[in-house]
């Protein structure tokens, strides 16, 4: 299974322009005018000439991810550009790599959706958070629930590989079956991916300062819990198994491809205000991680003075990197690889937690599993998926020294 | 030696003893204005910021009195804690006279009355001082009435001051001239000098604190410990002012300071007496009583790679605390550590803090313990502080527990509380006086066990803050202890392992376990916490484990903020105490272990 894995890079290109500012939304964001964004379109250009130069890595891109912000905020012409300058400066797979795109619901039409396919974008990812009109103003998105809706029909009407709908849950005061309802919602309308997030407040947002002032608050672990697990049973039993903790998929072909790459190590180039970029270890150098600066006018500035807009790096050695594998695996249903960990990092995970191992598997919130090669798997179980974090943490990641 | 006043100053904790002796003290010159600090006498931080004296300090004060003559004032410090009366007898030994502190507004409390009857022991004569007569809420009309009723001292000759004002100073120096006895002794007869306090210097070693009854002594002379039997040769000799200041030679009368060349305090028995090597004396001075610890505790560090530190810590502590003892100990939850023997609560409490504010040690300390005394079957005999070592139940005949005699006062209206606290406790023979209107003394016979449990914080709690409590040991009484021990998935945490009177293990380990599971987080499995005798489980709790904490979101720029999380989180986790697989925070040993009930909260 983990040799299927592509271990092409993918790139990925933030685009930070929101109509709105979402109260929940801790990501790099802003919203500007048209000439601002041709503008932004003209610097990320910049950007990636200067980042191919600097990119080692010689394997072909096999994915492309406009993410944000809003991505169908910026005009398809614009969004070409960008592409092609990638295409230009960048190693390419062929077949063209799959390019993903987010939208937001009510910039999806049908002849916007012609412009991102002529594009090559081949999974849709839409911004929907909700079907019911209640909890999208609350959330602030300036769509209708009957919007939401149109946006999906239209976007699968359109012919794109995957449709993906993001919902988020938790909301203060949604009983369960307000929640059911809107998976059942989404599922009725048949897409091929969905991703569920907890509504979880960062201090740095609207609803964070709310939270301080002690007006919202998160669910009760409780709730938090139950709405969770009803989330993956409901989707299970309807064809729709989770792979990550937050993400569906109807079949395998329909999980996110370009994703997988940050939960596996796989490199990756980030490009645009906040983006984060991978480079995986040489026989000279240790992996490498580094990331933009996160406001556009500063990332925006430093294009124009003709410099990277990196804001800091870290090199990760073999235990940075073991840290990352357990925390992001013990995220996927697929689970850590335990051979794949000890080859690359020279860790034994079961030798150095047997007692917490045994522990934990009796607690029912992992399992040990054998795949057909003969490798073994440290794979969590639903109510292990529901505290990776604190999973995480319990393990003892003894290295060699 | 008409000129030699030798006096301490006696009080109840907080009537302002140290105050005033700073007031003194400045008031003969002995210390430039713009050097004073407040309570120059309490050195330690510890001291100065609880306001007590925990080791007591000497000075030597030059004062011309209205006589036109200059005395030689030797300002005795006393520590003011019932857990140091050893040291407090010593000190008393070496005076004629005493001022007794009386707050104005509090009026005699039991210390009050605890530390006249030990002044009187020693033949002190006693000036009444009343303090703090500036405060608004002062009574001296009914204070006067209370040293005359509760005390039996002349109210008239009591001298009233505010130290805080600098109020009644000059006629409290005049009274100490006029009312004090001089001391008296023969400078040429065989040398007898009591040793009642010793002080570490990191130069010198040990500072042997004297007031001679005998004899002379100048540098050069070998000098004989009479009870540790130990001779070392003088380098010098001199008054304790606020420095040290040597002098040719100090005799009969005197009060001051011993150089002998001694490393350290270890040997020297606060007590012992000081005679020339050649020309002994024959009798020591009397009284001579060795330090017993009462309580002990284990204290273990947080991190176990400081057992090297706290070892190193415990030595230099020990070298100007010579009531401290201490032995190597070990425990399967929180690894190597020491035993150690305080001589009260009090003495505990100061070590600890020490330990952790002058040696930035993170500790946990066992729940503290007395000694029991336990005949065998076999009618051997075994003396046990340390519940580790408990002996199987079926092996022990008789067990024997020490005893207190408490005397509490308290305002009349608590008195039904205080005595009931007293027979919850387990008090025998509960007696009540009435000292004067509305205040009344209480004395009962307590386990000292039973004490060291919250007693003076519940008595505390009861009397509003009125009730005060003083106490000396007794006798071991037969008892009807049990060992509970506390389990954490199955696994006993020895630390928390404690000796119980039967009828109170129950309850005691119940509220240990609701404890440590309000203190432990949650975890990834379910952890059962339980209260044992033996096999037999009395008491149950549960923790129930964590159903969610994953953060919905990971990518990209997520992926290097939750690995440094996590990294802190195992950071976190070194601080914590792995048994039977959970980790428990020392923020529970501690909840667990502290002795002040909060479990209303």
């Amino acid at each position: 299974m983990r040799d299927a894995r592509s271990s092409a890079p993918g790139l990925y290109l933030h685009i930070p322009f929101c109509s709105a500012i979402c109260p929940y939304c801790d990501f790099s964001v802003m919203r500007a005018a048209s000439p601002a964004r041709q503008r932004f379109a003209s610097r990320l250009v910049a950007e990636v000439s200067l980042a191919a130069s600097a990119w080692r890595d010689p394997r072909p891109f096999d994915t492309v991810y406009f993410g944000g912000g809003t991505p169908s905020q910026l005009p398809a012409e614009d969004l070409a550009r960008v592409l092609d300058a990638c295409r230009t400066h960048l190693p390419f797979a062929t077949p063209a790599p799959w390019v993903f795109l987010e939208a937001n619901p009510e910039d999806v039409t049908p002849e916007a959706c012609a412009a991102w396919r002529g594009l090559g974008v081949r999974t849709l990812s839409l911004g929907v958070q909700s079907f019911a009109d209640e909890a999208l103003r609350f959330l602030g998105r300036r769509h209708t629930g009957r919007q939401a809706r149109g946006a999906v029909e239209t976007a699968l009407a359109a012919g794109f590989d995957t449709v993906s709908i993001d919902l988020i849950f938790g909301l203060r005061g949604q009983a369960a079956e307000d929640w059911q309802l809107e998976l059942a919602t989404a599922i009725s309308l048949e897409p091929q991916h969905l991703s569920c997030y907890q509504l979880t407040i960062h201090p740095q947002t609207r609803f964070g300062v709310q939270a301080k002032h002690g007006q919202l608050s998160e669910l009760p672990e409780d709730d938090q819990a139950n709405l969770f697990e009803l989330t993956h049973r409901f989707l299970a039993d309807a064809g729709w198994p989770a792979y990550e903790v937050s993400n569906f998929a109807r079949g395998p072909a329909h999980q996110s491809r370009h994703n997988r790459k940050y939960w596996d190590h796989t490199p990756y180039l980030g490009l645009g205000p906040s983006a984060h970029s991978l480079a995986a270890a040489e026989a000279s150098s240790p992996a490498r991680r580094w990331w933009n600066e996160r406001g556009t006018p500063r990332w925006e500035r430093r294009l124009a003075a003709g410099e990277r807009p990196i804001e800091a790096q870290e090199l990760l050695g073999p235990k940075d990197l073991a840290a990352e594998a357990l925390l992001l695996g013990l995220r996927t249903t697929a689970g850590i690889d335990l051979e794949g960990l000890r080859a690359r990092y020279g860790v034994d995970l079961l030798a150095a937690n047997d007692t917490l191992v045994a522990r934990l598997v009796d607690e029912g919130r992992i399992v040990v599993r054998a795949d057909a090669e003969g490798g073994r798997w440290l794979v969590p179980t639903l109510s292990g998926l529901a505290v990776a974090d604190g999973l995480a943490a319990a393990f003892d990641l003894s290295l060699p020294n | 030696m008409d000129h030699i006043r030798n006096f301490c100053i006696i009080a109840h904790i907080d009537h302002g003893k140290s105050t005033l002796a700073d007031r003194l003290i400045q008031r003969c010159g002995a210390v430039e204005d713009r050097e004073f600090r407040d309570q120059i006498l309490d050195s330690m931080d510890l001291e100065r910021e609880r306001g007590i004296t925990i080791k007591a300090n000497t000075v030597t004060l030059p004062y011309t009195a209205r006589d036109g003559r200059t005395y030689e004032l030797n300002l005795i410090d006393t520590p003011g804690h019932v857990d140091f009366s050893h040291e407090v007898r010593r000190s008393l030994m070496s005076c004629e006279g005493a001022l007794l502190v009386v707050d104005a507004s509090q009026g005699v409390e039991a210390q009050t009355v605890a530390n006249l009857y030990l002044a009187m022991e020693f033949g002190l004569t006693i000036v009444p001082v009343i303090n703090k007569i500036d405060l608004p809420s002062a009574d001296i009309d009914r204070v006067m009435e209370e040293i005359d009723r509760d005390l039996g001292l002349d109210p008239f000759e009591s001298v009233q001051v505010s130290a805080k004002m600098g109020t009644g100073i000059d006629d409290l120096l005049e009274a100490i001239v006029a009312k004090l006895p001089p001391p008296k002794g023969d400078p040429q007869a065989p040398l007898r000098a009591l040793l009642f306090d010793a002080q570490y210097d990191s130069y010198r070693g040990a500072v042997l604190l004297v007031r001679f009854f005998d004899g002379t002594l100048k540098a050069g002379t070998r000098v004989r410990l009479m009870h540790s039997d130990a001779e070392h040769k003088v380098e010098e000799v001199g008054c304790q002012r606020l420095k040290r200041v040597p002098v040719p030679e100090l005799s009969a009368g005197e009060v001051g300071y011993v150089l002998a060349g001694m490393k350290s305090l270890a040997g020297l028995a606060i007590g012992d007496t000081l005679t020339e090597a050649e020309r002994p004396a024959a009798e020591p001075v009397a009284g001579y009583r060795e330090a017993k610890p009462v309580v002990f505790s284990s204290i273990y560090p947080m991190a176990t790679d400081d057992y090297e530190n706290l070892t190193k810590a415990l030595e230099k502590l020990k070298l100007n605390d010579a009531s401290l003892i201490y032995e190597k100990d070990s425990s399967a939850a929180l690894g190597f550590g020491f035993r150690c023997g305080f001589l009260g609560l009090l003495h505990l409490d100061v070590v600890q803090e020490r330990l952790e504010r002058e040696y930035d040690l993170s500790l946990i300390l066992s729940a503290p313990s007395v000694r029991y005394r336990i005949v065998r079957n076999d009618d051997s005999e075994v003396w046990i502080d340390n519940p580790s070592f408990y002996p199987d139940p079926a092996s022990i005949k008789e067990a024997y527990e020490p005893y207190i005699k408490a005397t509490i006062m308290t305002p009349e209206r608590y008195l039904g509380t205080v005595m009931e606290l007293c027979r919850e406790r387990r008090g025998v023979e509960t007696t009540y006086n009435y000292l004067a209107a509305g205040r009344m003394e209480v004395v009962s016979q307590l386990p000292l066990a039973e004490v060291l449990f919250d007693f003076y914080d519940r008595l505390k709690s009861i009397t509003q803050g009125y009730g005060s409590f003083d106490y000396e040991l007794l006798d071991y009484r037969l008892g009807d202890m049990v060992k509970v021990d506390i389990l954490v998935n199955g696994e006993k945490v020895d630390a928390l392992s404690q000796l119980v009177h039967r009828e109170f293990a129950r309850p005691r380990a119940l509220r240990y376990c609701e404890r440590l599971a309000r203190k432990i987080p949650r975890q990834q499995f379910k952890i059962a916490i339980q209260g044992a005798i033996g096999g037999q489980i009395i008491a149950r709790t549960t923790i129930n484990p964590f159903r969610k904490d994953v953060t919905a979101k990971c990518y990209g720029g997520d992926i290097t903020r939750k690995r440094k999380l996590l990294e802190k989180q195992k950071e976190g986790k070194k601080k914590m105490k792995m048994v039977g697989a959970v980790e428990i925070p020392q923020a529970a040993f501690v909840a667990v272990l502290r002795t002040e009930d909060e479990d209303e909260e």
